[in-house]
Formats: structure tokens, C-alpha cells, sequence
């Protein structure tokens, strides 16, 4: 990393104590990106750029306020902090605020930089979007459009000073690619969509089996009807649970468990899920994409184990909220609350089409939309389309219809889990089974 | 501030870096210069818990050819970075260099604001005054509230849009968003309101509507949704209430029409301009001239003023929300619809403010044609899929329709139709058309802007209502 990020951490620090803030802290992130989309034979967006974005905390005797900002003009950062200093003046004094005991990094390869996302080239990189496009419409004739083929990837250095003494970087790598094919079903157009993301191209699945597995999805779904109204075993198809471990995270929250914006709060240490409910969040996980040495706090990150067969055994903290829950921080501060390193539910064994097989009736769900989740009462439903399972079997597919339950129910039935999970997201699951759930259809 | 702003680049240095990005051959160039200031101040257990200074500042190039758009971006104002961002913009043309020679000249747009005690005029202290009188409001609306969060963002974003073609427009919008989410208890159940209002305005919004009736709704919400039972399952008749119903608008129909996905023939509307798409009593406006509505532009993020459009009218499709590239492919003209989260984004068509002009019946008439049924008073957030038309929506706060009258309230619960197919089932519209309260923002292609809806009461014959309880 050039010493620059370092330097302006430093110096945004330097001034916030000048403007009278009693501690400080800078976080600067500066962003390679590229991203392109093709459609049909042609290359229909092409961007790159360099991003780079300051954030500070100040704690101005217990009082905080943060900044964000892209202005880092010498004239702009003097400006910026010292409103940001003056902001935190109208903040009620907090004496739970204030920076982490410095706490010291021990040197981990987290193997989250990967070399090859430099040394690909552009034409690679067009090549491979062009070809997804290609594939899908080989796939099946009916595949005759497409919402477009992305390939994005992204270098990203992190440098974090903080007037207690830490200071810290690192420099990770993403890759990502997908797929969107529009299909002609009779008169109705169906859409899908699949994509990856690793930490370098080398990990990378091809593109075209990214493009085939999304034209598949496609194909797969032609002639969907509605179900009918009922109580019946759901399977959550991986991409869809990782949705659903998403809506437990924010459950395991410190942020949301300390304003009592939780279905857990104050349970930790009761039963509340299945044998099969073992959840961890990992921040040390090997190329993990939500791995990294430290948090936006500098706090090293850990592995958690939040739920262990079914007892939720921790929440997961930044500092603050640890303190206010009498507990520490687990190394999950993100963006000024807290956030998922490798957030996780623990793989069991076998395929998805295993999962199917050992379920004699029930509807395996491939996608979900919308985000109606009530964090305070664990109340959960989503519009849904996949397939209707019978004799362990995929019979047909259905779509336009609901699934609904409480989180807690739904864990408390977790009755069956793949080991299909993937770790391509900072939250990721295997494909599992709730054992009942509302259907509403016709 | 420091001395150089994108908002106040010198022109000859635009005109540069508009033929620079052209250099290569491309069409059309075009920037996009911001500067943007906001505050954020949290409410958390009956005190300012958190302040915030966010400041967005850059410019991103854009050149088109085609259909083909090459896009590059720079926090670093210097010449060099800038020029960079326009190679890079540049390069989506792949032709050899020659630099033809761009000027532009200013030209002046009407604000579509309302002026005010814009965020950049305001102390902290009235800031943290509105929050503490909202926190009050709601802790005194209910022995049963529990907790009270509370947040007030406001910001202006100042703009200059320089094109190829000669333009360069300057806008500076106001935003102000006061929002509360109250957590009420009862025997250990607990439920939640949320309830935000503010616009493309000043403070002196407050004075109007008080931070005090927008906390005490957030806290009638929780309380009632006490009282709420499980939700109803099935197809059922649903009347949609007027105002935050209009999020139906926004996903059933609107984002089909917009022109990206028409252009491309991946919406279901693609093609069907001038046919009948809906209820003859279906009428659509989207509406960028609302004087201080959180969806209006004077100018949208290409330059080209708000608009009032009509997408549907008595049934018919009439036209869709175009911006620059889109409409140029289609040889038409854009209508003020190219919008995007930052300099950071290419712009995309986007909804500004979409609302159905009122019908004819009283609303309580449009209730009463309801033997049973499910009332959506409003509605959290939605969500469509364009291609088919598959939406759903989360509401907010719902009631069962028995014998024609609002009974129980309904918790959790999720709507889902087919667009094409609820607007033909639409029965009955009421006369009370209203805009909903400016606390909505719709999310495409991972970029947020701030919308604004509106409805009058409207009965559907029959939508699946997905809740938990059976029979």
C-alpha cells in the first residue's frame, strides 16, 4: 500500500484532537474498480475507477459524531472535522462512548488479496461477459434476451489510525460475475439470474457455467403455476437462506438487541433452534469474503459461535454495544454499528437434490422478493417461486405465491440441512429444511 | 470549503474534459458534477445519541456510443485525475484520437423547491429540539411505548450537468427527512410503528406538520398493531388506503415503464404503447413538478427538467419515463427521468413522484362493496420483478373488511399479484386522492433515490394475501 491512505488517516486524527475531540479515529478506503455488462454481442457499460472515501469518529467527552466524506482537499478534510467536532457538542454525553482498548493484530494470511485481479486483462475480463451472453441464448432458443452479463472486480485498501495508538492496513480483492437471462414462456417473459464472487479469478467458476447454470434456472421455470393454499415443509435453496440467515444476523445484532429491536433479546443461553442450528460468524475464515485482520474499530476479528445446537450461546458486538450488554467486542464493528464477517450456518452433508430426495412433499424455493421481516417479533414472509416437491422428487414449478412463519418457529423446525454452502458472501448458508411453513397461493 | 468545487469548475476547463472524453470517438459526452453536504442527528432512549457530517463531492464522466456507455469517476478535482476520468469514460469508443472542440453555455432552470430554512441554514440546536419534541410525543401517546428511536437527515446537493451537445445547468436541492420508529409492549409482546415525513423543503416543514403528529403516528401504529391478529390467507378482495398505497403504483406498473427495460424488450410493456394495460379507471401520473415533493427535479441528473407524464390514462398505456440514452434510441424525448445516487453512477429512467388522480366515490363507499376483505392502510416497502410483473408488498398497518367495515388489525403481512393482472382488477377509486408522507426511497440497480407516491382509496377484486393463518 502507498503511504498515502496512511498519511491523510493520520492527518484527519491530527486534526480532529486539534479541533478539541478528546479521541479520534480515521478509517480511509480507497477502491480499484472495474465493471462491465454485456448484451447480446455487445459490451454495454464499461466502468473503472479509483474511489477513495475518509470516515472519522470523534469522541468529544463521551459525545460522538462520525464523518464521511470524499472531499480530502487539505481545505475540505480542516473544514469537514471541525463540523464534525462541533456536531458531537449536540450529542448527549454517553460515557460508555469512546475508542477499544488497543488490543494487538497477530499476523494472519487471510489470503484475501488475490494478485490476479491486476493482472487480467481488459479484453479477458469483455471476453468472458460477451461469452455469458453467448451461452445462455445456446442454451435454449426461447433465452432470446437478457437483463445483461456482469463481470466487476474490485482492489481495495484499508488504512485505520486512531489517536490511541493503533494503526493498521490491509488490502483485499473481489471478483464477481453474473448472469440474467429473459426467457419467452408463451406470452409471459420469466427472468433469472445467478452469479459468483471469489477473491481472484483464479477461484472463479468458468463463465459459461455461470451463464448455463443461470439459463437453466430459467428454463427450469417454464409453465410455473400458483400453488395452493397450505401448510407444508419449506426447502430454502442456498442463496435463498444465506437471505434468511441475513434476517437472523440482524437478530444477533448487538445494535438491534441493545434498543430491544430483536426477537433474541435477553435469550441468550435458552434453547431457541433445531439440533442442526449451529451458526458462526468467522472473521479469520481463509479467502473468506467478509475475512479480514480487524474491524472498523481495529479490533482483531474472531470466530464466534453464536447459536451451538440450537442455545444461543453470543450476540455479536462492536464496542459500544458491548459495553452497553456487559459482554466484549466480538470484532464485528462495521460501518459505525455491527456487521457479519463470515456469518454462517454450519454445513451438513449431502447435494441439494439429496435434501430433495430425503423430503416426500414439500416446495423447494429457488427465489424470494421482498423484505418483510419484523425484527421485534421475529414475524417473516416473502413472495416466493421454486418447485413443488413430491415422493422426493421435483414434480413442477410454481411460483406467485407466499411462504410465511416466525423466525423463531422456523428455527426451532430447522429440520434438515445440506452441504452445498459456499463461501461467497460475508453471510452464507447451506440449502436447509423448515419443517412447516404458511403457503398462501390460491 | 475548499476553493475548488465541482459545482463551480470553470468552464473552459468542462469544455477540456468533454472533448477529452470524446476523443476516442464517442457520441455523446456528458458531466456530472456534485457537491453534497448532509447531516444526520439519532434519537436513541430519550437523548441525541449520535451526530453525523457526510460530504459527497466528485464528478463522473460519461460518454455514450450506441447503446454503449463508458463511465469513469474522480473524488480528486486536480486536472490530471479529472482528465483520467475522462479517458477512461472515453475508451467504450475504441476509435483513434482526434479531439474535436465542445462548448457550452449556461443555461437557467426554475427551482422546483420549496425555499426555506434549508439544512444549510440550520443550527444543531433546532435539529436536536425536533428530535427530543418527537421522543416526548411518543413515550406520552401510550403508557404501553416502550422505546423511541428517532432521525433527521437533511442535506443539499448542489449540481452542474455540462453535455457535448452545449448544455451546462446548475440545481441545488434541498432534502429533509424526519423519521421515528416507537416499540410498544404489551405482556411481553412487542410490536412496532414507523412513520417518516419531510421533502424537497426547509425546516419551516416542521412548523406544519410537527414533529410531534409525525412521532405520535409512528406510536399509534405499534399500539394498534398490539391489537393486531395473525393476517389472512388467500385471494381476497383488498382496498389499498389512499396516500402510502400509492406504493402499489410505484411497483405493479411504474418500474415496467421504465424506458431502459422497454428499450431492451424485457418488460412486459415493451412495445404496448397506445394498449389497453389496465381498468379503464386506472389512471397514472408520474410527476417531477410538485414544488417541494421528495421525487421532484428541477432538472434530473442529465440536465433535463421535471416533467409531469402521463403513463396511463383510462386504461390505456401512454407513454414511458424516458432519459437521454434511452430516449434517443427510441427517437423520442427524454422526460426528465435519467436519475442516479451519486457521481459515482450512471444515470438510469427512474419515477419521481407517482400517484392515480382521484376517482368519483366517497372512500367509506369504496369500503362498504367489501363483504370480506383485507384493508391495506399503508405499506413498509415493496418489491417487482419487471419481466413477468410478479410484486409484492409489505404492509405496514392492515385491517380486516368485514360486512363493509374495518374490523381487526392484521399483522404481518405480505400482498402478492401480477402487475398486468391487478390493474385490470381495479373496481373502484376514491375520491381522496393524497401524496404520502416524503419519507420514501426506491432502490434499481443498487442505487437509491429519494420518490415520492400518492393514491385515493382503490378496491381490487382479488389479491393473494400471504399472511400465517390458515382458513
Amino acid at each position: 500500500m502507498s503511504a498515502e491512505p496512511l498519511e491523510l488517516a493520520h492527518r484527519a486524527v491530527a486534526l480532529a484532537t486539534e479541533a478539541g475531540a478528546r479521541e479520534a479515529e480515521a478509517t480511509m478506503a480507497v477502491s480499484d474498480t472495474f465493471n462491465a455488462e454485456a448484451r447480446a454481442e455487445q459490451i454495454t457499460k464499461l466502468q473503472q475507477s479509483v474511489g477513495r472515501s475518509l470516515t472519522l469518529r470523534a469522541f468529544v467527552d463521551g459525545r460522538k459524531a462520525t464523518l464521511a466524506t470524499t472531499d480530502l482537499s487539505p481545505e475540505g478534510m480542516a473544514d469537514l472535522v471541525e463540523r464534525c467536532v462541533e456536531a458531537a457538542r449536540s450529542v448527549q454525553r454517553d460515557p460508555l462512548g469512546g475508542l477499544p482498548e488497543p488490543e494487538s493484530v497477530a499476523a494472519h494470511d487471510l489470503h484475501i488479496f488475490e494478485p490476479d485481479v491486476h493482472a487480467r486483462s481488459e479484453d479477458e475480463k469483455l471476453t468472458d461477459a460477451l461469452s455469458m451472453e453467448r451461452e445462455m441464448r445456446a442454451y435454449d432458443a426461447r433465452i432470446d434476451n437478457s437483463n445483461g452479463s456482469r463481470v466487476a472486480d474490485a482492489v481495495t485498501s484499508v488504512a485505520l489510525v486512531n489517536s490511541r495508538g493503533f494503526e493498521g492496513s490491509y488490502t483485499s480483492s473481489s471478483v464477481s460475475l453474473s448472469a440474467s437471462p429473459v426467457l419467452r414462456d408463451g406470452t409471459e417473459k420469466r427472468t433469472a439470474h445467478y452469479g459468483a464472487s471469489r477473491r481472484g479469478y483464479g477461484a472463479m467458476p468458468a463463465a459459461s457455467e455461470i451463464a448455463r447454470i443461470a439459463a437453466r434456472r430459467a428454463v427450469e421455470m417454464c409453465g410455473a403455476r400458483k400453488p395452493q393454499t397450505t401448510i407444508l415443509p419449506i426447502i430454502f435453496e442456498r442463496d435463498v437462506a444465506a437471505v434468511l440467515l441475513g434476517d437472523l444476523f440482524a437478530a444477533c445484532s448487538g445494535a438491534n438487541v441493545a434498543i430491544e429491536n430483536s426477537f433474541l433479546a435477553g435469550r441468550v443461553g435458552e434453547r431457541i433452534g433445531s439440533d442442526f442450528v449451529t451458526i458462526i460468524d468467522d472473521g479469520l475464515l481463509p479467502a473468506g469474503m467478509g475475512s479480514s485482520p480487524f474491524d472498523a474499530e481495529g479490533v482483531p476479528t474472531r470466530k464466534t459461535v453464536v447459536f451451538e445446537r440450537g442455545v444461543l450461546r453470543s450476540f455479536l458486538f462492536d464496542t459500544y454495544h458491548a459495553r452497553k450488554l456487559g459482554a466484549k467486542s466480538t470484532g464485528n464493528a462495521s460501518g459505525g454499528t455491527v456487521g457479519p464477517n463470515n456469518f454462517y450456518l454450519r454445513p451438513g452433508s449431502g447435494s441439494l437434490e439429496d435434501l430433495v430426495t430425503r423430503t416426500p412433499h414439500g416446495i423447494l424455493v429457488y427465489d424470494i422478493i421482498g423484505f418483510a421481516t419484523e425484527h421485534v417479533t421475529g414475524t417473516w414472509s416473502r413472495g416466493a417461486s421454486g418447485f413443488m416437491v413430491e415422493d422426493g422428487q421435483i414434480a413442477y414449478p410454481v411460483d406467485g405465491f407466499t411462504i410465511a412463519g416466525n423466525l423463531r418457529d422456523m428455527l426451532a423446525t430447522l429440520d434438515d440441512v445440506a452441504g452445498d454452502i459456499v463461501y461467497e458472501s460475508s453471510i452464507v448458508s447451506p440449502s436447509f429444511r423448515v419443517a412447516e411453513m404458511t403457503v398462501s397461493g390460491t | 470549503m475548499s476553493d475548488t468545487q465541482p459545482e463551480t469548475l470553470p468552464r473552459s476547463l468542462i469544455e477540456r474534459l468533454l472533448a477529452v472524453a470524446l476523443e476516442r470517438g464517442g457520441e455523446q459526452a456528458e458531466l456530472f458534477c456534485e457537491q453534497r453536504l448532509s447531516h444526520a442527528l439519532r434519537l436513541q432512549e430519550g437523548r441525541i445519541h449520535e451526530a453525523g457530517v457526510s460530504m459527497t463531492r466528485g464528478v463522473g464522466i460519461r460518454v455514450r456510443v450506441g447503446d454503449q456507455q463508458g463511465y469513469g469517476y474522480s473524488d480528486d478535482l486536480s486536472e490530471d485525475s479529472l482528465e483520467r476520468a475522462a479517458r477512461v469514460a472515453g475508451k467504450i469508443a475504441r476509435g483513434s484520437q482526434s479531439l474535436r472542440a465542445v462548448s457550452v453555455s449556461e443555461r437557467l432552470v426554475e427551482s422546483m423547491y420549496v425555499e426555506g430554512e434549508w439544512s444549510d441554514r440550520v443550527a444543531m440546536g433546532r435539529r436536536v429540539d425536533l428530535l427530543l419534541r418527537a421522543d416526548g410525543a411518543a413515550r406520552r401517546f401510550d403508557a404501553r411505548v416502550r422505546a423511541v428511536n428517532g432521525s433527521l437527515v437533511d442535506e443539499v446537493q448542489n449540481v452542474l450537468i455540462a453535455t457535448s451537445e452545449g448544455l451546462l445547468v446548475r440545481d441545488r436541492r434541498p432534502l429533509v427527512t424526519l423519521a421515528v420508529q416507537v416499540v410498544a409492549e404489551r405482556n411481553g409482546e412487542r410490536t412496532q410503528g414507523y412513520y417518516g415525513d419531510g421533502g424537497r423543503r426547509g425546516f419551516e416543514f416542521y412548523d406544519r406538520i410537527t414533529p410531534e403528529s409525525i412521532a405520535g403516528e409512528a406510536a399509534r401504529i405499534a399500539v394498534v398493531n398490539l391489537e393486531a391478529v395473525e393476517a389472512p390467507t388467500g385471494e381476497l378482495p383488498v382496498v389499498v388506503g389512499p396516500g402510502g398505497g400509492g406504493v402499489l403504483l410505484h411497483e405493479a406498473v411504474g418500474h415496467g415503464l421504465e424506458s431502459d427495460f422497454n428499450r431492451q424488450g424485457v418488460s412486459l410493456y415493451s412495445g404496448r404503447v397506445g394498449e389497453r394495460v389496465a381498468s379503464e379507471l386506472v389512471t397514472i401520473y408520474d410527476d417531477g413538478n410538485l414544488p417541494g415533493e421528495r421525487g421532484s427535479v428541477a432538472v434530473d441528473d442529465e440536465g433535463t427538467p421535471g416533467q409531469h407524464k402521463v403513463l396511463v390514462e383510462r386504461g390505456v398505456l401512454r407513454g414511458y419515463m424516458q432519459d437521454a440514452l434511452n430516449a434517443e434510441l427510441m427517437r423520442t424525448h427524454s422526460t426528465g427521468s435519467g436519475r442516479r445516487q451519486s457521481f459515482r453512477y450512471l444515470p438510469q429512467p427512474r419515477m419521481t413522484n407517482t400517484y392515480m388522480p382521484a376517482g368519483d366515490l366517497q372512500p367509506d363507499e369504496v369500503i362498504k362493496r367489501v363483504k370480506r376483505g383485507f384493508y391495506a392502510k399503508s405499506f413498509s416497502g415493496g418489491q417487482v420483478e419487471i419481466s413477468k410483473g410478479d410484486f409484492v408488498f409489505m404492509v405496514g398497518e392492515g385491517y380486516l373488511i368485514e360486512d363493509g367495515r374495518l374490523t381487526a388489525p392484521v399483522k404481518g403481512a405480505t400482498l402478492i399479484g401480477n402487475g398486468p393482472e391487478i390493474m385490470t382488477r381495479v373496481s373502484a377509486v376514491g375520491s381522496d386522492m393524497k401524496l404520502a408522507n416524503g419519507s420514501y426511497s426506491c432502490g434499481k440497480g443498487g442505487q437509491l433515490v429519494p420518490v415520492g407516491v400518492g393514491l385515493p382509496t382503490l378496491l381490487i377484486s382479488s389479491m393473494t394475501v400471504g399472511g400465517s393463518r390458515v382458513g
